[in-house]
């Protein structure tokens, strides 16, 4: 995020897209509800009618899959109204005149077809966008599941640039992260193309204070993203550049990623799979060694916030059980294949990082014990170096001539669209008690209480009606990759034609069905965009015993001794 | 005699400060810190998603041994096998078909910032490659 999580509550507008902070981030939600209890004015886009979108001014409801023509068709409005920011254009850009070529054609009237949102109410949201003393966009995976999803947030930033609301505070664009720490993990550079601290592996000189710093040398080419490990195994005939081996480590694919089938097929033919966890999950079913860490609680180490901010974690419990940390485990395999690594804390690791990297460089654990989070980039050891609430500080960017770009490009529509065969649309979505695989929620008994096994399809009830069935009803849902049962969720928030399923269901699980379909960028698959078919079940008794099977014959893989525990 | 342990929350993003209560070696129930982001809140995830610690297996169990699949079935086996196993087979791997045949991943979620480190280091610096990412992207 540009800017820290506490300004959200004092922008003047909040341009929310494609992000339910209600379900995935309450506690940032609360900042959108004392914004507009500050008087912010909100404005939402997106398909359902989330808890934001009920708050709302102006609720864009757009179809799933068009927020390129949108977001195009608000810079069009800025533009064609006199709205766009001329001096922050001239001072702090460049592209702009392409950029204003390029939308010409996005007019609202172009963009409602597509969008299905009224060129008026187009041109209402972009007025109260250009017009705010300070307007700040957040948005969530609405804007990056998708294979238009790169050119998206260039859209959005580039609306920033339109009307300066860059480089002050309680302004600026946030991607809000869905995970703890998924922000740390590119943060220490588990990105196939940057070390620590976004520092590109193909920057020799950058490569080569890593190759001093750890005495070897270091290869020069970037690596294989993940979402591309499929195709190289299942499809790469060069015995060369397949890939052989895959240590998975506290992730859990055959539940997360798209096309399950075709996950599990890659995790079958690899050589060797490695899975470090803390939990048995679908993944370990595939994995040739287990190698068993502690938990969160059990560990101290540091996690990323999603607005930049670093934050301890402490152990406060033993770990139960013959367990390790998960960097005592890598060191140990390192140095018995002849590269010794030996860390005694996790703050030798920190340090060690901090001296490789200047802009996290500042950020001590004595500086964090006194102060809670510091937001990077902090590139002073001094106490006066607090870190940086808001990034772009006078306009100034992260390009080498410190000038932001305007981008644009013309809008595709998701790659696999509804059919007469599959007529309805289905996204992936969260819910706020479950999270992520559900290993960790879904072994919490206050949480697994509230909601538990299949899961449900939120449709509309116009959807219901057609297909003659009711709220709880198990349904069958399938698309061209997969099927499963669910329970049916009739909602005024969604409109017919679509539908969503939360993606922690192991019973239910979403990713049976999703497409692997990937953007061309980021390599992010399009998990809020496939076409599927329902179908009523007649039987629900026989449904209903499929599920308890189902879930107990998962229980039982995962080596639960189910004689022994009720559920 | 309990104890408080503070600490960030292991789910979202938003990076909540919380306490961990600790009666006789176990987590009883967590409470709000006045941390940057959530100022003394926390939501449902925050104060009653720290009981996996306690193992309930109602999905699935905590994983307490390293295991080798032997003659296709998990087997439980002691640390010093399971890390020269491990060595042993990535570094024949390796030596048949090159570091960039193998790949691995940082992990967004409990692990931290210094695993996630270890982890790119040992994939560059042991394995020789750069074919090291996580579910930033999933």
């Amino acid at each position: 995020m540009s800017m820290g999580i506490p300004e959200i509550e004092n922008a003047k507008l909040l341009f929310i897209f494609g992000y339910n902070g209600a379900d995935s981030h309450p506690i940032v939600a609360r900042r959108i509800i004392k914004a507009k209890q500050k008087g912010a004015k909100l404005i939402v886009v997106d398909p359902r009618i989330t808890e934001s979108a009920r708050i709302a001014d102006m609720h864009l409801q757009l179809k799933g899959g068009s927020n390129m023509a949108l977001v195009q068709a608000i810079g069009n409005v800025i533009i064609n109204e006199g709205l766009a920011d001329q001096k922050f254009i001239e001072d702090h850009t460049n592209g702009y005149e392409e950029y204003k070529e390029f939308v010409k054609k996005y007019t609202p009237e172009y963009a409602e077809p597509i969008c299905h949102v009224p060129a008026e109410q187009i041109r209402e949201a972009a007025r109260a966008y250009a017009k705010a003393e300070t307007s700040m966009i957040l948005y969530g995976m609405g804007v990056c599941q998708f294979a238009q999803a790169v050119d998206v947030v260039k859209g959005l930033a580039s609306l920033a640039l339109l009307t300066g609301n860059f480089g002050g505070p309680n302004m600026g664009i946030g991607p809000v992260r869905g995970q703890n720490n998924v922000q740390g993990a590119c943060d220490m550079g588990a990105l196939p193309n940057c070390y620590s601290g976004y520092q590109s592996v193909t920057d020799d000189a950058v490569r080569e204070k890593f190759e001093k710093a750890w005495g070897v040398k270091l290869s020069n080419k970037v690596g294989i993203p993940l979402t591309h490990v499929p195709h190289r195994v299942l499809e790469e005939k060069d015995e060369k550049k397949k890939i052989h081996a895959y240590y998975i480590f506290g992730e859990d694919p055959a539940q997360s990623d798209p096309d399950l089938n075709e996950i599990r097929e890659t995790l079958d033919k690899l050589d060797f799979v490695i899975m470090q966890d803390i939990f048995m999950n679908k993944t370990g079913l595939h994995a040739d060694v287990i190698l068993p860490s502690t938990a969160w609680g059990e560990h101290d180490g540091i996690y990323s916030a999603c607005d930049r901010g670093f934050a301890r974690i402490r152990k406060a419990i033993e770990p139960k059980g013959d367990v390790k940390t998960d960097w005592e485990i890598i060191s140990l395999i390192s140095t018995a294949m002849g590269y010794p690594m030996h860390y005694n804390n996790t703050q030798e690791i920190w340090d060690e990082m901090r001296s490789l990297t200047p802009s996290f460089h500042g950020a001590t654990y004595e500086k964090l014990e006194a102060l809670g989070s510091i937001q990077w980039p902090c590139r002073d050891e001094s106490m006066e170096d607090k870190g940086t609430p808001y990034l772009f500080t006078g306009g100034k960017f992260s390009h080498p001539d410190g000038r932001g770009k305007f981008f644009a490009t013309e809008w595709r529509p998701p790659c696999e669209v509804e059919s007469p065969e599959y007529p309805y649309s289905l996204s992936t979505v969260r819910e706020v008690g479950h999270y992520s695989v559900r290993t960790m929620t879904g072994n919490c008994r206050a949480l697994a209480n509230l909601e538990d096994e299949p899961g449900w399809i939120q449709m509309s009830p116009e959807d219901c009606d057609k297909l003659n069935v009711k709220e709880g009803e198990l349904i069958r849902v399938f698309s061209r990759r997969g099927s499963l049962m669910t329970r049916v969720l009739p909602t005024e928030r969604v409109k017919p034609g679509a539908t969503y399923m939360t993606y922690q269901w192991w019973v239910g699980a979403c990713n049976e069905l999703t497409t692997p379909y990937l953007d061309p960028v980021s390599n992010t698959p399009e998990s809020k965009y496939c076409a599927i078919n329902l179908e009523k079940i007649n039987d629900q008794a026989w449904a209903e015993q499929c599920i308890k099977d189902s879930y107990e014959s998962i229980r039982k893989n995962m080596g639960i001794d189910t004689a022994k525990k009720e559920v | 005699m309990g104890k408080q342990i503070l600490t960030t929350c292991a789910y979202c993003g938003a990076g909540c400060q919380l306490y961990l209560n600790v009666e006789d070696g176990k987590i009883v129930s967590s409470t709000p810190a006045n941390g940057r982001t959530n100022e003394g809140n926390l939501c449902l995830k925050g104060h009653y998603g720290w009981d996996f610690l306690n193992d309930p297996q109602i999905l699935t169990k905590r994983l307490t041994k390293p295991q080798i699949r032997k003659n296709g079935v998990l087997e439980e086996v002691e640390w010093d096998e399971a890390i020269s196993y491990t060595a042993e087979r990535l570094s024949e791997i390796k030596a048949e078909y090159g570091p960039d045949s193998i790949m691995g991943t940082g992990s967004a979620r409990g692990p931290g910032n210094e695993a996630n480190f270890v982890m790119q280091k040992f994939m560059r610096a042991a394995i020789g490659t750069n074919n090291v990412d996580h579910c930033a992207r999933v």
